[in-house]
């Protein structure tokens, strides 16, 4: 692959893109990708004494990330034209596109909406508004629980499941609930989470509290709070709660509570409120001494002889390739990068890397995201506010407790919906994009508005009807695992170092596709209920906008006991290569109905204190 | 939560759009442009006026607009007409009322600053700095309180650029081919992107032309009946959809770019004295402060009373404390009304 790297001209001084020990020269890990899943194990492999280097291929919004004194305020903005318009730390579409379609037979063409990630020094969960609920009990045995079930019921049929299960590929998780409770109550420790225990009933057994309390609510958390009280599933009115998120609600690890300025997912904080992996874990790894961290350096090569991966090459801020050797490596790109890195890097015999599974690159999930609004008379401000503050799990399809699946009974039929956690919100703050393009380009152009300019235009602006009276809900809801999801290398199309790009190849299953069908009724009577004078239901992804659009990506390099049928093993190595492990959303089995990223970090840290043997 | 999926950027297929007197054929972006000469006047007695219409316009503007019109052009990219021609075209999308208009609040300027953010000699003007501009105090967490205590100003310190950003920011500016792009880059995008100063400068031009083959005078001397018909003539098939950007004109680049000059930091050179987010009734950067202030004291929050975050806006509250919504214009309720049935019509199904 190295010949095919193109020179570009613009030059960088490769010395100004290192944080950390910059004498190390001899690396017991690689890490590639500094965020949830590199960050993590970066901190626990420092922390028991090992030297660590980390490559990351996006760029550096923490000046000072790795000097012991305090840990200066960040390049992150109230800034609508950076982020949202002109796409900081994303991820250019024309210098690395990636292309989608929606099943094998059909060509794939470069499509903006899988490349939703950040691409930067900590990942992109300082990009999210930092969500972290926990997965339940049930999600990490569904096949067995679920098959279980329709065994017990007669007359239950499940797409995916039971005589329909070869559709899907759904397994259980190698360990349970129980068996990373203790990493979840670690990672909410690390990433501080606020929350408030207790309040959602639906939460499995914790060991203890959340190390903060919930922060200040928004008020379209509120009105829809109020909104599900007064809406009924089986008979019982719905429980909203705080939604957990890994943002300081209070001093926490020498950085400030959040002050609410609004312009949270989509952003960086400008004050280090959100305990994203660069100023919690990759911080701490830094000042171990152990750690060297080098970014804008894109991998684009395990070099390997088929079971053992000797080195890796990447392409540095100059543009040149380099090649870098340690004795173990670690994948934490997230899953499409992850398995991309798999495919670009051939074995001797002309393979793929890892993949005597045949599953590189499958059962890819992102969550089915579920988008029912309303408009609301009065002013909703939402850009004074997180972007979530309150949520519900009441359709997340389990028993309080998330032990066991909850059974629906309509008259003698008995079924099963697993949707999952919804997040309660609204716009604002983003005047230009949420507000300005969509009335003079979307319904300005539709000609029943005549908002495309002059002081149509303006009075639109003015009185903002989608960024400050639109508020919902949003279902993150669980896709099914897919053999035919999946990512591989796109057979033309190249990124700006000439090397092939991903292909992303996605399709809903009926899974979701039911779960949804059945709580829409129920999201627009919670949206009714909170004041509404008006509800619609957002078109599905799959149908306006092509790929999913959750940036909730899991999958592609699955964990399990059985080498035949998974990639990596129950502690994170592949199954075929005797030094690689992956600690980030790939390893996932199942997507559950939960934002994925506190799951990201308990994984990864079990991955990476079993490495360690602590 | 992002609410607004429905209409996520640029997804929907656009109508023609039908102006009251057409544009003549031989304007079209696909018409040979020869045939400028050969066009007909649509305008009647009214083009009798265009000696003077100059005059008569810059009588009409306010103060402040002739001033910038007059001044030296500041970013260096544009000449004076080019520059006079984009001010009347950003206050034909956003014009001046009770509240400024587009030219008012430095959207050309705006447009001229990311045209010439290459030509700083230093950082280019891409990324605005972080974390703080200087309008917002730092919290008091005794308290919790708004302190007296200000940070400078750090969002006009432009960040620098990465290799691969500054390879995208130039081919966005001087064009893919100017930047040194690989060429196989441009043949899976579908052709090389034409940069934004040429985009510009030759649209720039079509507009006056345009305005003078129907009208006889160039976009900015027209009076503001004239402009808006003129507007919507550009609008309806004068300029070549570029496939890559999206499929949008040079109009739609031009809005676009009108509603960030409007609305952005005002460190990009726009937004003038904040006063674009004010006459949306919003407070723009806001941090260090924010809207919910801790208190060691309290143990808990303060909000601020003028900006609440869980309760309506004090100005939607009666005098009996019950919610009263201040109305909205007619487009925001077609807005409202439009996307509820365009939501209908797309339908919650997934095939």
């Amino acid at each position: 692959m190295a010949s095919r790297i193109q020179p570009i001209r613009i030059r960088r001084r490769v010395e100004d893109h290192v944080l950390g020990n910059r004498s190390l020269f001899h690396f017991d890990f690689c890490v590639i990708g500094s965020g949830a899943g590199g960050g993590t194990a970066a901190h626990v492999l420092t922390a028991a004494g090992k030297t660590v280097l980390v490559l990351e291929a996006g760029d550096n919004s923490f000046p000072g990330l790795d000097d012991p004194s305090p840990l200066p305020f960040p390049l992150h903005s109230n800034d609508e034209i950076k982020y949202t318009i002109r796409n900081y730390i994303g991820q250019s579409p024309t210098l690395e596109p990636r292309t989608f379609r929606k099943q094998g037979s059909e060509e794939a063409t470069i499509h903006d909406n899988v490349n939703l990630l950040a691409k930067a020094v900590g990942g992109s969960f300082q990009h999210a508004d930092c969500k972290t609920p926990r997965f339940n009990a049930t999600d990490f045995r569904l096949k067995s629980t679920m098959e279980a079930l329709i065994a017990a019921n007669p007359g239950l049929s499940v797409p995916g499941f039971g005589a329909d299960s070869a559709s899907a590929n759904f397994a259980d998780w190698p360990f349970s609930y129980d068996d990373l409770e203790p990493f979840y109550a670690e990672a909410e420790e690390l990433y501080g989470v606020q929350g408030a225990a207790g309040a959602n009933i639906y939460e499995s057994r914790r060991s203890g509290p959340y190390p903060m309390p919930p922060g200040v609510s928004a008020y379209a958390g509120l009105l829809i709070s109020e909104g599900a009280r007064k809406t009924m599933l089986a008979g019982e009115p719905l429980n909203p709660h705080p939604y957990p998120a890994a943002i300081n609600s209070r001093f926490y690890d020498g950085r400030p509570p959040c002050v609410d300025c609004g312009l949270c997912s989509g952003w960086g904080c400008p004050n280090n409120s959100k305990n994203s992996p660069a100023v919690t874990t990759i911080r701490r790894a830094l000042l171990t001494g152990r750690c060297q961290l080098r970014f804008n350096s894109a991998v684009t090569r395990l070099v390997n002889d088929g079971g053992h991966v000797q080195a890796v090459e990447y392409v540095d801020p100059a543009g040149d390739v380099r090649t870098l050797t340690a004795d173990a490596f670690i994948l934490a790109a997230s899953p499409i990068e992850s398995a991309r890195l798999c495919y670009l890097s051939s074995t001797p015999s002309g393979g793929v890397l890892g993949n005597t599974s045949g599953q590189v690159g499958r059962n890819l999930m992102f969550h089915f995201q579920t988008n029912v609004d309303g408009f609301a008379p009065q002013r909703i401000h939402g850009q004074r506010s997180r972007a979530v503050s309150n949520g519900i799990t009441d359709f997340r399809g389990v028993e309080p407790g998330g032990e066991t699946i909850r059974i629906i009974r309509d008259g003698s039929n008995l079924n099963v919906y697993m949707g999952g956690i919804c997040e309660m919100g609204s716009a604002g703050g983003t005047p230009i994009t949420t507000d300005g393009s969509v009335y003079a380009f979307q319904i300005g152009q539709l000609g029943a508005t005549g908002t495309r300019s002059g002081l149509a235009l303006k009075n639109a602006m003015r009185d903002m009807p989608l960024g400050q009276h639109v508020f919902g809900l949003t279902m993150q809801a669980e896709d099914a695992p897919q053999l035919t999801n999946q990512v591989d290398l796109d057979p033309t199309v190249r990124d700006i170092f000439g090397v092939p790009v991903p292909r992303v190849t996605y399709r809903n299953h009926p899974y979701e596709q039911s779960a949804r069908q059945f709580y829409i009724p129920l999201l627009k009577q919670i949206v009714m209920n909170a004041g509404a004078t008006s509800v619609f239901v957002a078109p599905c992804d799959a149908k306006i906008a092509g790929p999913p659009t959750s940036a909730h990506i899991m999958g592609t390099l699955r964990m399990g006991d059985d080498p035949a049928v998974s990639v990596t093993n129950a502690q994170g190595r592949f199954h075929d290569v005797d030094n690689l492990y992956a600690t980030d959303g790939s390893v996932f089995v199942t997507s559950a109905g939960y934002n994925p990223t506190l799951t990201i970090f308990a994984v990864a840290l079990k991955i990476a204190h079993g490495i360690v043997g602590g | 939560m992002k609410p607004l999926r429905l209409i996520a950027r640029r997804n929907l297929p656009s109508e023609g759009r039908r102006p009251p007197v057409p544009l003549p054929p031989e304007l079209h972006w696909q018409a040979n442009a020869d045939v400028w000469h050969a066009v007909k006047l649509h305008f009647g007695r009214r083009r009798f006026l265009q000696g003077l219409g100059v005059v008569l316009a810059a009588l009409a503007a306010p103060l402040g607009r002739i001033r910038r019109a007059g001044a030296a052009v500041p970013g260096g990219f544009f000449t004076h007409q080019e520059f006079i021609t984009l001010q009347a075209l950003c206050d034909q999308i956003i014009p001046p009322d009770h509240d400024p208009g587009a030219s008012d609040l430095g959207a050309p300027e705006y447009i001229e600053g990311l045209l010439t953010a290459f030509d700083t000699g230093g950082v280019p003007r891409i990324f605005a700095g972080g974390p703080f501009s200087d309008r917002n105090p730092f919290p008091d967490y005794t308290n919790g309180t708004p302190s007296t205590r200000f940070p400078r100003n750090s969002l006009k310190n432009f960040l620098p650029l990465s290799r691969l950003e500054e390879l995208e920011w130039r081919a966005q500016i001087f064009g893919s081919v100017a930047a040194g792009l690989p060429s196989f880059i441009d043949d899976q995008a579908g052709g090389s992107l034409i940069g934004l100063r040429d985009l510009y400068r030759t649209s720039l031009a079509k507009v006056d032309q345009v305005a003078t083959s129907v009208a006889n005078a160039p976009f900015a001397a027209l009076p503001d009946d004239e402009r808006t018909l003129v507007f919507q003539m550009l609008d309806s098939g004068a300029f070549k959809p570029d496939p890559r950007r999206g499929g949008m004109t040079f109009v739609d680049v031009l809005i676009e770019h009108t509603l960030e000059g409007c609305f952005a930091l005002p460190e990009y050179g726009g937004n003038a004295g904040t006063r674009g987010w004010q006459m949306l009734g919003l407070e723009g950067d806001n941090q260090p402060l924010g809207f919910s202030v801790f208190s060691f004291a309290k143990g808990d929050y303060n909000e601020r009373p003028d900006h609440p975050m869980t309760t309506p806006n004090p100005d939607e509250i009666g005098p009996d404390g019950s919610l009263r919504p201040l109305p909205l214009t007619a487009q925001g309720t077609a807005i409202e009304q439009t996307l509820v049935t365009l939501a209908q019509a797309l339908g919650a199904d997934c095939e």
